[in-house]
């Protein structure tokens, strides 16, 4: 079953007193434990799907099912692009990522895919939100500043303090839109790794190994899109189709080195060439 | 260094008004039955502290614009809350709202008269009502017009709707709040004078002013008008500092 299936979904948007198609027939299926990136032309419609799949967007028509159930049923893990209007400034930044431990816990506990054989042993929820926020603090090394409301941080802060939410509240899948536009490049470098190292932790921490958290990033810097991805997803303007998936074999930990190697130069061209025959 | 230049312009600003205040009144060039000189209204602003019970008058008109204020408050944040809250009694309610606060307080006064009798009560009343008004519009805009991302991301994080009211939507709203607060604030000290004015009664700086004014004690009027001017000016501070204090996330 695939993690995240989207099928025939349509949406227009009204403008200029015309209807414009953002997305029609639009097909797509992502497997369980994959770290996808969405990549394509600005007014593609990225986030328009990442807002449909969390169900923040109706669809006109179309079905969305994440691990065969509707988003509402579903842990839907999402870091938006601007995180000083999703986070919460007057709470420091501890507080802000126990946001994420805050929701209704019968939901968590339906939730919870823990294997008959094992049940006792507790797949995703092995530690208390305490514990649990302490680990996500060491590990995007908020630790020192943790008392720190949220408004006094930096931007790079400030997103990793939502990722780190996002974290807590152990989603089944994470929706990211373009978390990074915002911050400038060295600060986006780093924060790629650390996503990638949060990820990796993650899942380290389930149970079952073989089970990962899915991960869908909508990105519109190539490079980033492919550092990132097991695959890419290369879309189309306007109405969006899905181009052509791109499966990145770059070796994990993912390493920075990776940038300027010829393998990532391939993936670059390949997507480029995509593009320049339109 | 700021903060002397500051205080520098502010003396500055301060002299400049009280020179041409001085020139327009020693000269005669406005009428004194009309407007006391400087000098006039300080001496008499100094002979009601030491010689006159002024300070009970403060007392009296402090009390109706803190409870006036008070209860608008609470009643403004509540009702302001729930017509923020649920669309659809702001869609049934709204225009009241918008029919209610154009009619000018004052011409109430017979109504408020006739409904609590001419003591404390009514004047609290019309101030209560007057004011509100600021304190629920305040409220129904920082509610409706808080950040939906926020709210959105907290519906995903499964926050009962009591956390996401409680959590998010009230102290997004609470810098909106409190500026309605501000506002209506300023104004029940300026209904509390009014009613003193204009209802009967004993007391108060609203009575102090009407009274001298009969009688053409203009240098009284003023000095009391200069008292009724600082006492809104101290209150508004205070009531800044307190809501920087609240909303300390609010640059």
């Amino acid at each position: 079953m695939s993690a995240i299936s989207i099928q025939n979904l349509s949406k227009t948007f009204p403008q200029k007193g015309r209807d414009y198609d953002v997305l029609k027939d639009f097909n797509l299926e992502i497997g369980a434990g994959e770290f996808v990136t969405v990549f394509g032309p600005n007014g593609s419609g990225k986030s328009t799907i990442l807002n449909m799949i969390a169900g923040l967007e109706s669809a006109d028509s179309g079905s969305i099912l994440i691990n065969g159930k509707n988003n509402d049923e579903s842990k839907v893990g999402f870091v938006f692009q601007n995180f000083n209007e999703s986070m919460l400034p007057w709470r420091t930044v501890e507080q802000n990522i126990r946001l994420g431990v805050e929701g209704n816990v019968k939901l968590k506990v339906q939730n919870t895919k823990i294997p008959k054989q094992i049940e006792g042993v507790e797949a995703t929820t092995v530690s208390p939100p305490q514990t649990k926020i302490a680990n996500l603090l060491a590990q995007t090394g908020l630790e020192s500043i943790k008392n720190k409301h949220f408004f006094e941080l930096s931007g790079g802060q400030k997103q990793l303090t939502a990722i780190a939410r996002s974290f807590a509240f152990e989603p089944e899948i994470l929706l990211m839109d373009e978390p990074f536009s915002a911050l400038d490049y060295s600060v986006t470098k780093k924060m790629q790794l650390k996503v990638l190292e949060m990820w990796q932790n993650f899942n380290e921490k389930l149970t079952r190994k073989n089970e990962k958290l899915t991960v869908l990033f909508v990105s519109h810097d190539l490079d980033e899109a492919i550092f990132l991805a097991d695959k890419i997803v290369v879309l189309s303007p306007r109405p969006a189709t899905v181009k052509q998936i791109i499966e990145v074999d770059l070796p994990r930990p993912r390493t920075l080195d990776m940038l300027e190697s010829q393998a990532f130069f391939d993936y670059r061209k390949q997507v480029l060439d995509i593009f320049k025959y339109e | 260094m700021p903060q002397i230049k500051n205080l520098l312009l502010k003396s500055l600003v301060l002299t400049i008004f009280l020179a041409v205040w001085a020139a327009l009144t020693e000269t005669k060039y406005i009428n004194p039955l009309f407007l006391s000189t400087p000098n006039e209204t300080f001496k008499e602003l100094l002979n009601l502290f030491q010689n006159q019970n002024i300070a009970l008058d403060i007392y009296y008109t402090l009390s109706r614009t803190l409870w006036g204020f008070l209860l608008a408050s609470a009643f403004g944040v509540l009702i302001g809350l729930i017509l923020g809250y649920f669309t659809h009694t702001y869609e049934a309610f709204g225009f009241l709202i918008d029919f209610f606060r154009s009619i000018p307080a004052t011409a109430l006064f017979p109504l408020f008269l006739l409904v609590f009798g001419i003591g404390d009560e009514a004047k609290i009343a019309i101030i209560f009502w007057a004011a509100s008004f600021f304190v629920i519009l305040n409220t129904i805009y920082g509610v409706r017009f808080g950040s939906k991302i926020r709210v959105k991301a907290g519906k995903l994080l499964k926050l009962s709707s009591f956390d996401l009211f409680l959590k998010i939507i009230l102290p997004q709203a609470m810098p909106q709040i409190l500026a309605g607060m501000r506002v209506a604030l300023s104004y029940c000290l300026v209904l509390a004078i009014v009613t003193e004015m204009f209802i009967g009664g004993q007391n108060g700086l609203g009575k102090k002013i009407i009274d001298s004014q009969l009688v053409y004690d203009i240098a009284t009027v003023y000095a009391t008008i200069l008292i009724t001017g600082a006492i809104g000016y101290g209150l508004n501070l205070a009531f800044s500092l307190i809501e920087r204090k609240l909303v300390f996330w609010q640059v």
